[in-house]
């Protein structure tokens, strides 16, 4: 048991959840037990499949041992693309697929950038941050278009399923885009790769890993990701503002750091990097359930976003210390 | 009366041919980055204002939103290359001063547009402000949707801040209070409460943060909120099954999803303030001068209150980002 218990500490997504669970607890009993509610339980799992999209991709490429701080921006560009595309008179899935391919554009751009001229992609992403932020003004003159949703199959994307009609298309896609990030990097060659890029690039290389494609494909899918989480939520909300998705870059990369990604390579899960994003949006959340005075509301998130950091640090390292009994041999 | 016509024409003309030989320099600096739906409509009124007189114009965006050592950087930028006036939302009562009497002294026209210094023209050298007074706009806003409001019972209402600290959003809703607070005093045998939230400035968070606050306050009966984001907040009520004026919703600007949330009724009132007008007019004062010498002066570009009845004709502007 006690053996379990260590081993469980040690996994940094297991002590992320449990932190989650703690959370979740407090607010509800915060919330006088409305936190849980049918309708704000809802809401949140509406929102989530949005960042958790964003900060898979994140996760991903943290592993691989870079950053991508463009994917706020990718976030409006891919929805604004298609948005644009569609009012000039394409069908759905012409535009929808030109929005993602504009994601792949920009993602091997950040790679191919970062590589072959050998800069940090934090500094390379930075400036895509800014360029793609521009791009989506730009297609649009500065005005949202507005979509034809009679056009757009949207209960593919964001209308509520499941029982009660408590999940919303996105959460499938949330799921089934975990499910296989989640296997390439732990049941595949690919995922090795990705794991020993980022730990330790130099052996990774002598061991004739094919790094820089590595981190290529890790690049593409970090923006395909943004971009189909920006259509996610335009989708869901109806608007394709240039503003979306502004800071989502730093909430991905805390999500994935909370879930136990290693910010500098190698380390890292898919699974923690979801339950990164959804830590963060039960703390919005539940300081709006536990009514927050206005003026304290930021400094109550980023308290509990430390708390919750140095709380899955301590959970590790009091898993790492715990003693157990070996077998005798 | 002929004469003093044709004396006026040559003037404007000889003002006009002056132009045409040096073409006025203006550069406008925002508190804004340029994603923010609203700005691109004081872009265009500036610069049709600007191909009217043929005039060179720049508008300049910061890369973060609302971050003033930017716009005050883009300001000390502008002022170097010695424009014929600088044209600036003060969204600080103090950073600007100085850089504000600086480009007075070196003989630029500076005028404030969408922001003003809370304490006006007496907050700095500014020659004067186009745009919205934002604690009576906050004060119409909630007057407006007052009538819309239960007239027996409780009342509890919600004012999202939606960028605590800065001024053009506390001062709204401290319009938004004032008159909240001015009905608690008429009202004393009603229980009327109101609360204040972050609620951001980001469509899925404000409506997440709302949503979240009515589902822990289920006798909340109106929602204000100091920009446009409320429209999200009438997606969370759709979605939820709550028919259309149960939750009233208000705040400012006119954008696409505000006019659509109008039109399914979830939104009731929203207040104008004419943004074309506040890239357009500051032109015209600098045209005016610089040509004949007219000093600027103060324009309230509108504390308009639109109702779902008056949407399709706005949307038809809104079309042509007039409004």
């Amino acid at each position: 048991m006690r053996r379990l218990l260590k081993l469980a500490l040690q996994k940094p997504e297991l002590a992320a959840t449990l932190l989650l669970l703690l959370m979740v607890l407090f607010f509800q009993v915060r919330s006088g037990g409305v936190f849980l509610d049918y309708n704000n339980l809802r809401g949140i799992l509406g929102f989530l499949p949005e960042m958790a999209l964003v900060a898979i991709g994140v996760t991903l490429l943290m592993i691989a041992g870079e950053f991508d701080l463009s994917v706020g921006s990718v976030f409006a560009l891919s929805p604004m693309t298609m948005a644009v595309l569609m009012v000039a008179g394409w069908s759905f899935w012409p535009a929808f697929l030109v929005a993602l391919l504009a994601c792949v554009v920009v993602g091997l751009l950040n790679g191919w950038l970062t590589i072959w001229f050998d800069i940090p992609s934090f500094i390379t992403t930075l400036g895509m941050m800014f360029m793609a932020r521009s791009m989506t003004v730009v297609v649009s003159g500065g005005f949202p278009p507005r979509l034809d949703f009679e056009l757009i199959p949207e209960h593919l994307f964001v209308a509520y399923v499941g029982p009660g009609e408590m999940f919303r298309a996105s959460f499938l896609w949330l799921v089934a885009i975990a499910v296989i990030v989640g296997m390439l990097l732990s049941r595949t060659n690919f995922g090795n790769w990705v794991r020993a890029t980022g730990g330790f690039l130099p052996a990774a290389q002598a061991m004739g890993i094919p790094t820089h494609r590595v981190k290529l494909a890790c690049f593409v899918i970090c923006s395909v990701l943004a971009g189909l989480a920006g259509i996610i939520q335009v989708l869901r909300l109806g608007s394709p503002l240039p503003s979306l998705g502004m800071g989502y870059e730093l909430q991905a990369v805390s999500a994935a750091v909370i879930g136990g990604t290693s910010l500098s390579g190698g380390i890292g899960s898919i699974i923690g990097g979801i339950i990164g994003a959804t830590l963060i949006r039960v703390i919005d959340n539940g300081m709006v359930m536990s009514q927050i005075d206005g003026t304290w509301f930021q400094f109550a998130v980023g308290a509990l976003t430390i708390f919750a950091v140095v709380g899955n640090a301590w959970l590790r390292k009091r898993g790492r210390a715990m003693k157990v009994e070996t077998d005798p041999k | 009366m002929r004469l003093k016509g044709l004396a006026l024409v040559a003037t404007l003309l000889s003002g006009t041919s002056a132009l045409a030989q040096e073409p006025l320099d203006i550069v406008f600096t925002v508190h804004s980055g340029a994603s923010n739906t609203f700005w691109q409509a004081v872009q265009k009124g500036f610069e049709d204002g600007c191909t009217k007189l043929a005039a060179n114009c720049q508008m300049v965006y910061v890369q973060t939103d609302g971050s003033v050592q930017e716009q005050v950087a883009n300001m000390e930028a502008a002022i170097a290359r010695n424009p014929d006036a600088l044209l600036t939302s003060i969204v600080d009562n103090n950073a600007f001063d100085d850089v504000i009497k600086r480009a007075r002294d070196a003989g630029i026209i500076v005028i404030a547009s969408n922001v003003d210094d809370l304490e006006g023209a007496a907050g700095n050298a500014r020659q004067a402000f186009i745009g919205q007074g934002f604690v009576p706009a906050g004060y119409s806003l909630a007057q407006a949707q007052w009538k819309n409001m239960p007239a027996e019972g409780d009342l509890h209402i919600l004012v999202g801040v939606s960028a605590p600290g800065q001024n053009w959003s506390e001062q709204r809703a401290l319009g938004v209070t004032n008159f909240l607070d001015e009905q608690i005093a008429a009202n004393p045998d009603r229980k009327i409460t109101y609360e204040k939230i972050d609620s951001g400035t980001d469509l899925a968070t404000v409506g997440d943060r709302v949503g979240a606050y009515l589902s822990a306050n289920p006798n909340t009966n109106a929602y204000f909120d100091t920009g446009f984001w409320h429209a999200a907040v009438g997606r969370v009520l759709a979605d939820r099954g709550v028919e259309p004026g149960k939750v009233l919703l208000g705040g400012f600007d006119l954008v696409p999803e505000v006019l659509e949330q109008m039109k399914a009724g979830y939104v009731q009132v929203q207040v104008d303030q004419q943004p074309y007008m506040q890239g357009f007019m500051p032109v015209m004062q600098v045209y005016l001068a610089k040509t004949v010498g007219l000093a600027p002066a103060d324009i309230d570009t509108g504390q308009g209150i639109v109702t779902p009845d008056m949407v399709d004709a706005i949307m038809e502007l809104s079309a042509k980002g007039l409004r």
